[in-house]
């Protein structure tokens, strides 16, 4: 029965984590939801403090396997309740960011948050360490249920997804657990009266009858549906748009990229980086939003004359300076406003990419056209094709700041690269973006581009670029050849009232002519950058620079962050002094729930040792740094190859589920070999898994780009064989370290503690890590925690 | 018996004239909005009498929710429900005083909200024309601003994108709405020397002001970096490169 229970809570447990990120997803935004499952997930810890206090207290007196029984199905009942519990209430919760600092109840709001959301995970995580402390010999066995549960918990939600929605699927996973609690009444060898044997089935298939009832409520009555659907935040740009009258949600699609809505309303006219000269307005458009934000317009797909007014937007400015292109290349992320340039252009050859499937098909539905709906980048690497035009288009999210930890390959200077090798001699690549004060996106654009050009060997890169903008938004032009047409791109500026920001040899006249702003600051910030450039002390420039703008790679591929830690105060200050100002930025509020885990570890792991009466209860220096190396050490590698294939796969979702369903079910082998093993075996485990990783260390980028230029099954095939032998030998030092190198129930409880801690802490540190220093840290990171782990443990054999 | 009675009536009663002068404008409203004109809307440059005096007599408490009544004379944006924010009072000050308004003038408002701004503008303007596409917020704008007595603002509910054709041309047009870009239909609606604003940027972080104006038929756009965010763009630009 144990070995079903850790397994299906297991299950349960990692599906109910993917199931509120995603939630969160949509009722907040991404960094947001960070901050609240990063700390419900100390849950998993506090469990292990929890039964490492009970079993220095109650003296580790081994139990009766009837009592197992009960003690099982209480810590099921408590898991199931409690998630549902935490879901509805957090579901149903008035809480709004926005009003914390002026409402003082949304405090109050918050905690209850963090606590309901950390109860499930307390009795998940109580559970399973249960279960080690009660057959430590078994210890493998429990490792391979737990992570082969996690591993299909990682799976599933993606599978089940387009048949029920979010909230349905959470009351599923959370009542499965009790699968268990009905067939454990088959047999009750430790329980020898008929009469008790009778009442303790009555009990459980009461309890079991309860659930079902419950899950029934939630799925079939109006009210109970209410309770579990899940409704966008009132500040994302779908739940403004439902306000509109006669506007409704045509369509709504399920999947594990993302919800995905269709909306069609009289009243969305998108059009950014229109001139003021334009006479004519945009049709009313139709619209998809991905969780309930990033609005991709659809314009009516018959007529031309529809989308002439994009004639007069900035981004038509790279048509301008091709006017002859047969072919483009669009990428959409969000926007739509290209798909109206190279119609209004009258290219017929469009190549299309939209990256997930769902937006994919109505795209390609709406326009009639063929869409790629793959990786943008992965695409290119297939196809030798070269195009007229490339046009990268994505304005961003609605709240400045709130994509910093948006992992994005579309702006790094590699992917300039690339785009450079697919173009024509005389094509053209556009971006078009939102215009930012203090000048920021431009900058690092401007510089990404630059580098990408050097790369393919230009002799004057900045002689390829130009900038335009006008009031709120900008366009970055690159060409293949130095830009000859420039007469031709200054009179469509002028004509359209918009300003040249960087175009080699113009005047700052031409810079400040009708988008005033007090000084044309990011004309002179590109001027110094020039500069810089052109002196070889751009390192110096971007050191100094109040924001960081440096041009990202595909080591560090986050295009929407900039802050730069020396300058807070400064930031602050600008803010207005309003510290959930500064909460918007995705990064100052890692750095925030970093702070808070540590305080929260400190006290789960500080707080078991002040009831500690024998000696033989507390665990060594040595213990706890194994544990919390290992702990540390498995979710660094997980974290890192997430990211590092998120450059393959496309998708953070699907890179998440292949990455975690890999390493575990690999990790769960790891553990049911080393249950066999002798714990001599690790020491040549460790090794050659510290070895492994520093050859992942170094080979794996070539490994992605060499894959890039494979077929989809390869890149999966390869991406899980990658994983194979670090999952399995990393199952081994948690198995054997808490079979043989513990002695007590309570020290196991406690390495549970340390190794929990250590998980939460390493996760929230990887995204600050790739943040800073680059995905690669976050390996070097991993190999630092198993090397901790390998002298931790001879330091415990020499004891 | 009757004591008890009695009690609970004077106990009753107070509470509800504690409640309505808090609702009302009471003595510690007024000195609450005369700190906000003072402090936050006089200290920080806006010296245009009208625009001063407009500041000092509307109640901006009646068009907050009665939970953030206590934060309505706070120098800050407030949500108001539907996801909607009513503008900190130096934003609505700033954009009234920057379309340099005279009192027989039209002024047209794209995005009604809370009535706040439309207010505001009513003591300084006649006539105002607001619209709002919402229409829980348009009902509810509406309303506030029946009872407060401002006769001279018109509601409308419908699609601001289209401007108040009936009422043009106006001398000023102010957009409290997010936008992505000015619609053509409402420059077009805009008088020879006429002006028309908008903010930039999200009322939680930073926001910039743009003031649109037409003259000679050209349409010159001026970003009044005022708001917020002022500071780190000159102390970016005075730095110079190593």
């Amino acid at each position: 029965m144990i070995f079903s229970a850790v397994f299906l809570i297991g299950f349960s447990t990692l599906a109910f984590e993917v199931l509120l990120a995603r939630i969160f997803s949509i009722t907040q935004w991404n960094h947001l939801s960070f901050m609240v499952i990063g700390i419900a997930l100390f849950g998993f810890a506090a469990s292990g403090t929890f039964l490492s206090i009970f079993n220095i207290r109650r003296g580790d007196r081994r139990p009766q396997s009837g009592s197992n029984r009960q003690a099982i199905t209480i810590w099921v009942a408590l898991y199931a309740s409690t998630t549902l519990l935490a879901f509805v209430a957090v579901n149903n919760l008035p809480l709004d960011y926005f009003r914390l600092p002026v409402e003082p109840v949304q405090s109050l709001y918050v905690l209850a948050a963090f606590v309901v959301l950390a109860l499930p995970f307390f009795f998940s995580g109580g559970m399973v360490a249960f279960a080690y402390t009660r057959m430590p010999e078994n210890s493998g066995l429990i490792y391979f249920a737990t992570m082969c549960g996690s591993a299909c918990g990682a799976v599933f939600p993606a599978l089940l997804l387009p048949f029920l929605n979010e909230g349905q699927l959470v009351v599923v996973f959370a009542l499965t657990p009790l699968l268990v609690v009905p067939v454990s009444s088959v047999h009750l060898p430790g329980i020898r009266r008929a009469e008790t044997r009778q009442q303790s089935l009555q009990i459980r298939w009461t309890i079991f009858c309860c659930f079902i009832v419950c899950a029934a409520l939630f799925l079939v009555s109006p009210y109970g549906q209410r309770l579990i659907e899940v409704q966008p935040s009132p500040y994302k740009t779908l739940f403004q748009v439902l306000q509109f009258p006669e506007t409704r949600i045509k369509q709504t699609f399920n999947t594990i990229r993302g919800r995905t809505d269709r909306v069609s309303s009289p009243y969305i006219r998108f059009a950014p980086g229109l001139s003021l000269r334009a006479m004519e307005s945009p049709a009313p458009q139709g619209a998809i939003f991905k969780d309930g934000d990033n609005q991709l317009v659809l314009h009516p797909p018959d007529a031309r004359q529809s989308v002439q007014f994009a004639t007069y937007t900035l981004p038509y400015s790279g048509y301008a300076l091709h006017p002859g292109a047969q072919n483009a290349l669009v990428i959409l992320q969000n926007g739509g406003s290209a798909m109206a340039c190279v119609l209004a252009a009258g290219i017929h050859d469009i190549t299309l990419v939209a990256e997930n499937p769902v937006s994919a098909e109505i795209i390609s539905r709406h326009y009639g056209r063929e869409v790629v709906s793959r990786p943008p980048r992965s695409f290119l690497s297939r196809i030798g094709k070269q195009f007229d035009i490339i046009h990268v288009e994505n304005w961003g999210t609605s709240i400045p700041g709130s994509a910093a930890l948006n992992q994005d390959h579309l702006y790094t200077s590699d992917a300039f690269c690339q785009y450079l090798k697919h173009l024509t001699p005389d094509g053209v690549i556009i971006v078009s973006r939102r215009l930012l004060l203090p000048p920021a996106d431009s900058l690092r654009l401007w510089a990404a581009a630059y580098e990408g050009l050097k790369k393919t060997a230009a002799k004057n890169p900045a002689s390829h670029l130009a900038i335009l903008r006008n009031w709120d938004t900008f366009v970055l032009l690159i060409s293949k050849q130095p830009l000859r047409n420039t007469a031709r791109l200054k009179a469509f500026a002028t004509e359209r009232n918009f300003d040249m920001v960087f175009l080699a040899g113009m005047v700052s006249d031409q810079a400040n002519r009708f988008n005033q702003f007090d000084a044309p600051y990011h004309f002179i910030e590109i001027d110094r950058l020039v500069a810089a450039y052109r002196e070889g002390t751009e390192n110096a420039y971007f050191r100094s620079y109040l924001l960081d703008v440096r041009p990202q790679s595909d080591n560090r591929p986050f295009p929407g962050r900039y802050l730069k830690w020396s300058k807070v105060k400064s930031l602050y200050r600008t803010l207005g002094s309003r510290l959930y100002a500064l909460l918007m930025s995705g990064e100052i509020v890692v750095m925030v729930v970093f702070i808070e885990a540590l305080l929260i570890s400190g006290l789960l792991l500080v707080l078991p040792l002040f009831f500690v009466r024998r000696r033989i209860q507390k665990p060594s220096r040595a213990q706890v740094l194994y544990f919390f190396g290992v702990g540390a050490g498995f979710m660094f590698v997980e974290l890192f190859f997430i990211k590092k294939y998120i450059l393959l796969l496309g998708d953070p979702v699907i890179s998440f589920s292949v990455v975690v369903a890999g390493v575990l079910i690999f990790s769960s082998l790891g553990g049911a070999w080393a249950q066999k093993k002798e714990k001599s075996a690790l020491k040549t485990a460790l090794l050659i898994l510290l070895g492994t990783l520093l050859v992942t260390y170094v080979a794996l980028d070539p490994l992605v780009q060499l894959l890039l230029h494979t077929a989809p099954i390869w890149q999966y095939a390869v991406a899980l064989l990658v994983l194979g032998p670090i999952g399995f030998l990393m199952g081994l030092p948690f198995t054997i370290g808490m079979r043989d190198m513990l002695s007590s129930a309570a020290q196991r409880a406690y390495a549970w503690s340390a190794n929990g801690c250590a998980s939460v802490l390493a996760s929230i540190a990887s995204a600050q890590i790739a943040l800073m220093f680059g995905i690669g840290f976050i390996l070097g990171c991993a190999i630092v925690a198993y090397g901790v782990v390998f002298f931790s443990w001879q330091q415990m054999n020499k004891n | 018996m009757k004591k008890i009675i009695l009690i609970l009536v004077g106990v009753l009663l107070s509470a509800f004239a504690g409640y309505a002068d808090q609702v009302s404008d009471g003595s510690d409203i007024k000195k609450a909005r005369h700190h906000m004109v003072q402090a936050t809307i006089k200290d920080r440059g806006i010296l245009d009498p009208r625009v001063l005096e407009a500041m000092q007599t509307v109640p901006r408490h009646r068009f907050v929710p009665d939970n953030l009544l206590t934060a309505a004379y706070a120098d800050q944006p407030l949500p108001i429900g539907e996801g909607q924010t009513i503008s900190q009072p130096y934003v609505v000050a700033l954009m009234t005083e920057i379309l340099g308004l005279t009192r027989n003038q039209r002024v047209l408002e794209i995005g009604t909200g809370s009535g706040y701004q439309a207010a505001v503008l009513a003591e300084v303007v006649n006539p105002v024309y607001t619209i709002e596409i919402k229409e829980k917020l348009y009902h509810r704008a509406s309303k506030t601003l029946k009872l407060l007595g401002y006769d001279n603002v018109n509601t409308r509910h419908s699609d601001g994108y289209f401007g108040w054709p009936e009422a043009a041309p106006f001398d000023a047009i102010m957009i409290t709405a997010a936008i992505d870009h000015i619609p053509p239909p409402l420059l077009k609606q805009l008088k020879e020397g006429g002006r028309l604003t908008l903010p930039l940027g999200n009322p939680f972080s930073y926001q910039n002001l743009v003031l649109v104006t037409k003259k000679d038929g050209d349409l010159i756009v001026k970003q009044i970096t005022g708001v917020l965010f002022v500071p780190m763009t000159g102390h970016a630009l005075k730095k110079p490169a190593p």
